[in-house]
């Protein structure tokens, strides 16, 4: 019995060893390591004479990483993808191939999960390329890839990526906010959109579910807006891209990017126009804009846009509070802008308002930037589907002011409204009016309650 | 040659092995082997009486000493920090899965040994006189494990961390009175944030461990003090009328005679303090009995010892302790469960907070540290104390049997699913 327990303890000691060899070894195996070998061996075929490719080939194996506290990520992708940046490797195989069309998004800069998802840390294919359980965000398809163009470029047009912009207008104006809150501001019906783009949804999961919400996510009270094709990859692109990540200065103050296009929306947003000329076209208050950046250094036009009166005592230009994006933009525009371009600005330009006039465009503007539409339609045709509610669907607001006095009506948005029910055993209607009371200050539910009323005017006038 | 041998000769100082002398020196004469007697009862090796639960437990913990330590290297306690360096250990340190992997599975076998060990202690009655108090040490031992293993559960800072904890300190918090301050104290907010983690790490590495470290010295000190292992049931007679005698305690068989002491005489205590001792008395039929504990017992233990650390390795070399997402506050996981070793608890709580989440937990705490002298029943013998053993078997099988149905029968909204069926949109 002692002899045979003697045997069993060194036996088990013998197992221990060996497991814990068995560790050491395929600890000291990743596959990463083979992959640089492989390369190695690429690399060594372009050297010419027999040193420099022992040289290359005697490269130790080790850990390639990109740190990007701006972005709070460490990129090991260059571990295995280790011709990224080297244009030689134009027609390696992959995963060895040279990245280009990179522009000044360097790897070394920039690293690639911002771009592409999957997961930085990781040195193992399957878990790098983020597809196993509990990784957020998979590498993305190379269709959907622009959309992550829109991670740092939040405002303003992408060159290229006309998608973000687009989808980002639906967004605004097809009353989403009215059921999704987005950064804060909007309904609660639908799940808060402000990191729909780090939620683990497929880029194709989001477009069927614009096409169709009911198909993808049955029993959802989202309405069906009949989306093009197109416009349903807009705001794909648009909901890939809101992953309200924390950024570093350097990033976050890439939110637009500095080019004409953005200056020349500026230059229309700011009305610049009402003071400015140029070539002689627009107003004469100002001086003439027509080669200013010729006339003057990049850090002297900065100044003026920064504080115009310590470049020019006395100066009447007001102070635009301009990011140094906004403002680098405008140089842009200016330093190519022509009499044409104004006059074109011009002719686009709406007549003068009345001042009730204003008001009701900007009521207007609110009933879409909150999301009325999304119920109510763009025309206040109403007509979404809601089932069991008394008509079966959301009531139009063509014919408000016959029904209601606009202080009823003022009530019935700061307090919000359970629909009458067709059926009251049933379940109750899935879309309902919410409470605006801590979202619109009462200016713009006065406004909303202006616009609805200018409606019923123009009908009457049709008369 | 005859250096090597004064060298040698100066760390050992026994007679050769081959001797008996030397079998007891290599026993007492050695600070770590000393906890153990010179010679112990032979039925007391048999597997079958204590399946070496202790040991085990003890082996788990050295385990967890050594990989724990070397884990530290690697962890900064703050987020999100933690939870990268949960992926660095991943990714690139050099066996950092087998290592963390170790840890895990380990924690995870402390846990279960510690409540085996209790349940063997309890069935084969071994709490009873004198080892009441080494019993109520005993129950100590098993909070601070679940307490190390508790704290070190959030470490990763992963959603499984994140949650498991807010859960279990959530049940906690249903005390009347205390518990929300308690809860804010542990957590040094009033939710799982930095300050929890730095807390549980504190806890994790530093108190705790300290803690059961003391206590395990006292336990195994007492083991020794309290008569050595107690009897195998099947060597206990039937009428067993010997009474033992504590040291220094008044007993009512015997008053304790203690020699007049001389005033020109410096006194061992041996001298001073007679009577019958605590052990079970060595007859010359029981010497027959008896073995060295060199090499009986320590090769026992030695085979213990590897077959512990050889199936930690064999399950850390193929399965992976689990890491999940980054901890995210604002996405709860529908169900959020507690450790599983808490889901019994949880179970309680999710039909009454006050009663499943307070009073029950403490009534088995206070009632288990009380089972020694609550139970007067002086007999041993299974057949003289069933209603005991069914008593004990009760509160085991209840116990598992929440904790079965917390684990696997319970799923979004904490509704009863059994494991076999698949909930459509679970996760979300």
């Amino acid at each position: 019995m002692e002899r045979k327990l003697q045997q069993i303890f060194f036996a088990l000691s013998l197992i221990a060893l060996t497991l814990i060899l068995a560790a050491a070894w395929q600890a000291n195996t990743p596959s990463w390591k083979t992959y640089q070998k492989n390369f190695l061996q690429l690399e060594a075929q372009g050297e010419p004479n027999a040193v420099t490719k022992a040289a290359v080939l005697a490269t130790p194996p080790q850990i390639h990483q990109v740190m990007l506290t701006g972005l709070q990520r460490v990129d090991r992708c260059t571990t295995c993808h280790l011709g990224v940046e080297d244009p030689t490797m134009k027609n390696a195989p992959e995963p060895f191939r040279y990245h280009a069309g990179l522009g000044p998004h360097i790897p070394s800069r920039f690293g690639c999960t911002i771009c592409h998802g999957g997961q930085g840390l990781a040195t193992d294919k399957d878990n790098a390329h983020g597809k196993v359980e509990f990784w957020q965000s998979p590498l993305l398809s190379q269709e959907y890839i622009r959309a992550s163009c829109g991670r740092c470029h939040k405002e303003g047009d992408v060159p290229d990526v006309p998608e973000l912009a687009e989808g980002r207008r639906l967004f605004e104006t097809q009353g989403c906010r009215g059921c999704h809150k987005l950064n804060g501001v909007g309904g609660s019906i639908g799940p808060d959109l402000t990191e729909e783009g780090a939620n683990h949804r497929s880029p194709e999961w989001l477009e069927r579910h614009f096409l169709a919400p009911n198909a993808v996510s049955a029993g959802s009270a989202m309405p069906n807006f009949h989306f093009t094709r197109d416009q349903a990859r807009d705001l794909t692109y648009y909901m890939l891209s809101l992953t309200n990540e924390e950024m570093g200065s350097y990033f976050s103050s890439m939110r637009s990017i500095p080019g004409p296009a953005y200056g020349r929306q500026l230059f229309i947003e700011k009305n610049c126009i009402a003071c400015h000329a140029v070539g002689g076209v627009g107003a004469k208050i100002g001086p003439d804009l027509l080669g200013v950046t010729k006339r003057h250094s990049m850090e002297w036009l900065d100044e003026q846009l920064v504080n115009p009166e310590l470049v020019y005592p006395g100066s009447s230009m007001p102070e635009y509070d301009l990011e140094t994006n906004a403002r680098k933009a405008i140089v842009a525009f200016l330093s190519a802008a022509t009499p044409d371009d104004l006059r074109l600005i011009q002719s686009g330009k709406p007549r003068a308002q009345s001042v009730e006039e204003v008001a009701i465009e900007a009521g207007k503007q609110d009933f879409a930037r909150f999301g009325c539409v999304g119920c109510h339609g763009t025309e206040l045709q109403g007509g979404v589907a809601n089932p069991n509610a008394q008509g079966g669907e959301v009531p139009s607001l063509l014919h408000v002011s016959d029904d209601y006095t606009k202080d009823e009506v003022i009530a019935i948005i700061r307090n919000g409204r359970v629909p009458p029910m067709d059926n009251a055993a049933g379940p109750p209607p899935p879309l309902y009016m919410p409470s605006w009371k801590h979202v619109l200050s009462d200016e713009d539910i006065n406004r909303i309650a202006d616009y609805l009323w200018s409606k019923q005017q123009q009908k009457k006038d049709s008369w | 040659m005859n250096l090597i041998r004064e060298i040698w000769q100066s760390i050992v100082r026994r007679d050769p092995l081959s001797t008996d002398k030397g079998k007891s020196e290599l026993v007492f004469l050695n600070v770590w082997l000393h906890i153990h007697p010179a010679k112990v009862k032979k039925e007391n090796l048999r597997f079958k009486h204590t399946f070496y639960l202790g040991f085990i437990t003890f082996f788990l913990f050295l385990i967890l000493l050594t990989t724990g330590i070397a884990l530290m290297c690697y962890y900064r306690p703050y987020p999100p920090q933690a939870y990268q360096d949960m992926k660095d250990l991943q990714f690139v340190v050099f066996m950092g899965p087998f290592l963390r992997n170790m840890h895990r599975w380990a924690a995870h076998g402390m846990v279960v040994c510690v409540f085996l060990h209790m349940c063997r202690v309890f069935y084969t009655g071994s709490y009873k006189k004198p080892r009441q108090f080494n019993w109520v040490i005993g129950v100590l031992l098993l909070l601070l494990t679940l307490g190390l293993s508790f704290t070190g559960y959030l470490l990763p800072w992963d959603q499984l961390a994140y949650w498991a904890i807010t859960v279990g300190t959530n049940i906690g918090s249903y005390a009347p009175l205390i518990g929300g301050q308690v809860r804010e104290i542990l957590l040094g907010g009033h939710s799982v944030g930095e300050g929890a983690l730095l807390r549980f790490y504190v806890l994790h590495v530093a108190v705790l461990p300290s803690l059961i470290i003391l206590l395990t010295i006292v336990h195994f000190w007492r083991v020794r003090k309290d008569g050595g292992l107690s009897q195998p049931v099947w060597k206990l007679k039937p009428q067993e009328t010997e009474s033992l005698v504590t040291i220094g305690a008044p007993t009512a068989v015997e008053a304790l005679h203690v020699a007049p002491a001389s005033t020109d005489k410096t006194y061992g205590l041996m001298e001073v303090v007679t009577g019958k001792p605590i052990f079970e008395t060595v007859t010359p039929e029981e010497e027959e009995d008896t073995v060295f504990s060199y090499p009986y017992a320590f090769v026992r233990e030695a085979v213990v010892l590897m077959a512990t650390v050889t199936t930690i390795m064999m399950m850390s070399l193929f399965l992976n302790a689990p890491l999940e997402e980054l901890a995210n506050p604002a996405k709860t996981p529908n169900p959020a469960k507690a450790p599983w070793y808490f889901l019994g608890l949880q179970e309680l709580v999710s039909h009454s907070a006050l009663l499943g989440g307070v009073v029950a937990p403490a009534l088995m705490v206070i009632a288990l540290i009380a089972i020694p002298y609550l139970d007067r029943n002086p007999s041993r013998r299974p057949g003289d104390r069933k209603w005991m053993l069914w008593l004990f078997t009760f509160f085991v099988v209840v116990n598992l049997a929440l904790i079965v149905v917390g684990t696997f029968f319970r799923g979004p909204g904490w509704a009863l699913v059994p494991p076999w069926v698949h909930v459509a949109g679970g996760a979300e």
